[in-house]
């Protein structure tokens, strides 16, 4: 029995672990943390799959927990790479992009990684396609709230890509 | 610039990830976590297993002895430590609280501020009622070691007094501090992160 749902959730994991490593390579940019952060996000899935009853969609659930364990559950051991990293995409990207959609893409990255990490998570379900009953879910807020600070989400990002 | 533009621009380039294999993921289910919730109970189990071994260490060698000061001595420190067991099994109580796993991540918030504040609250009044209790029984072991009558009457000089006031406060406030710093430096840090994104989502 207990095998059986060990082998279903592995399988769930490896269905949908694109999900999770978007969680990660948006709260990390260490591959190393990242990769903690990735067994500790399956670590907290697994602890409260037994109590899974499928009155949310497994996506939202795993957005959930993936997303509580990355913002406010996790706590990693090495703090200077981020900055670190961020000052040499930025440097990347001032550096100038042979291919344009390229530099679109990274732009768009690097100013997420502006965002305050509660608006890292909405946008980021936000452009998963996510529909906005799922991100207010989610996150605890309501479906007008996410309106409004999806608006404000894209207005920084905005400026940030098209200073 | 649009949502669906960035839409667009997002699903133009699939980040690039190592994905992990069966073994690699059935590994990962029976590994030591990483929250700080799951890390404070690890130091809780640590602290309690070590006191109970020295526990078990100081009656040895309080029974070991014949009599005398010493022997009480150890006695009252071997009273101290099984007092410490039950504060224990109160920490981790509060700790067994926290069940995270299936709330959004406003109500996570708040019951991960709630449950870290309430820890370190309990832990702060804890040691605030153990210094006076320490201080206590410096006392009574000096009245052991000089005799009843001629402790009382050496306690009842103002400059005894005076002087037992002026270490009292040193000893607490230097105490206070150091368990304040010691908290903030460990947990301090992460409760206002965690503050700050309660804010953050609540404006």
């Amino acid at each position: 029995m207990a095998i059986a749902e060990e082998k279903r959730f592995i399988n769930l994991i490896n269905e949908h672990q694109g999900l999770i490593h978007k969680v990660c390579i948006m709260y990390e940019n260490d591959p190393d943390v990242r990769n903690d952060l990735f067994q500790e996000i399956v670590f907290q899935l697994w602890k409260s799959f037994s109590t899974f009853r499928g009155e949310a969609k497994i996506t939202t659930w795993m957005y959930r927990i993936a997303l509580n364990t990355a913002i406010s559950g996790f706590r990693k051991q090495t703090r200077n790479v981020k900055t670190e990293d961020l000052k040499e995409l930025h440097l990347n990207i001032s550096e100038g992009w042979a291919d344009d959609r390229e530099e679109e893409v990274q732009r768009l990255h690097w100013a997420i990684r502006q965002l305050s990490e509660i608006e890292r998570a909405m946008i980021m379900m936000a452009l998963e396609e996510v529909p906005y009953e799922e991100i207010a879910e989610t996150i605890g807020i309501t479906q007008n709230n996410v309106r409004v600070r999806m608006n404000r989400i894209r207005e920084k990002l905005k400026k940030l890509m098209c200073p | 610039m649009e949502l669906e533009d960035l839409k667009s621009i997002w699903k133009s380039s699939e980040p690039t990830f190592q994905p992990k294999n069966e073994t690699e993921i059935a590994s990962m289910l029976t590994g030591r976590s990483r929250s700080i919730i799951e890390k404070l109970k690890r130091n809780v189990w640590f602290e309690l297993v070590l006191t109970l071994v020295v526990s078990v260490a100081l009656l040895v060698y309080a029974l070991a002895l014949t009599s005398g000061m010493l022997q009480k001595a150890f006695i009252s420190i071997l009273v101290i430590c099984l007092a410490y067991t039950f504060y224990y099994i109160k920490k981790l109580m509060l700790l067994n609280r926290f069940n995270p796993a299936n709330e959004n991540v406003h109500a996570n918030l708040v019951s991960l501020i709630d449950s870290l504040e309430g820890y370190l609250k309990f832990y702060r009044r804890s040691y605030s009622i153990l210094y006076p209790l320490y201080f206590g029984l410096v006392l009574l072991l000096g009245a052991i070691e000089r005799g009843t009558t001629q402790f009382l009457e050496h306690l009842s000089k103002p400059k005894t007094i005076a002087y037992l006031l002026f270490m009292a406060a040193v000893v607490f406030f230097l105490c206070t501090s150091f368990t304040n710093w010691y908290l903030k430096k460990l947990y301090g840090n992460h409760l206002d992160k965690l503050k700050g994104l309660l804010k953050d989502l609540e404006q």
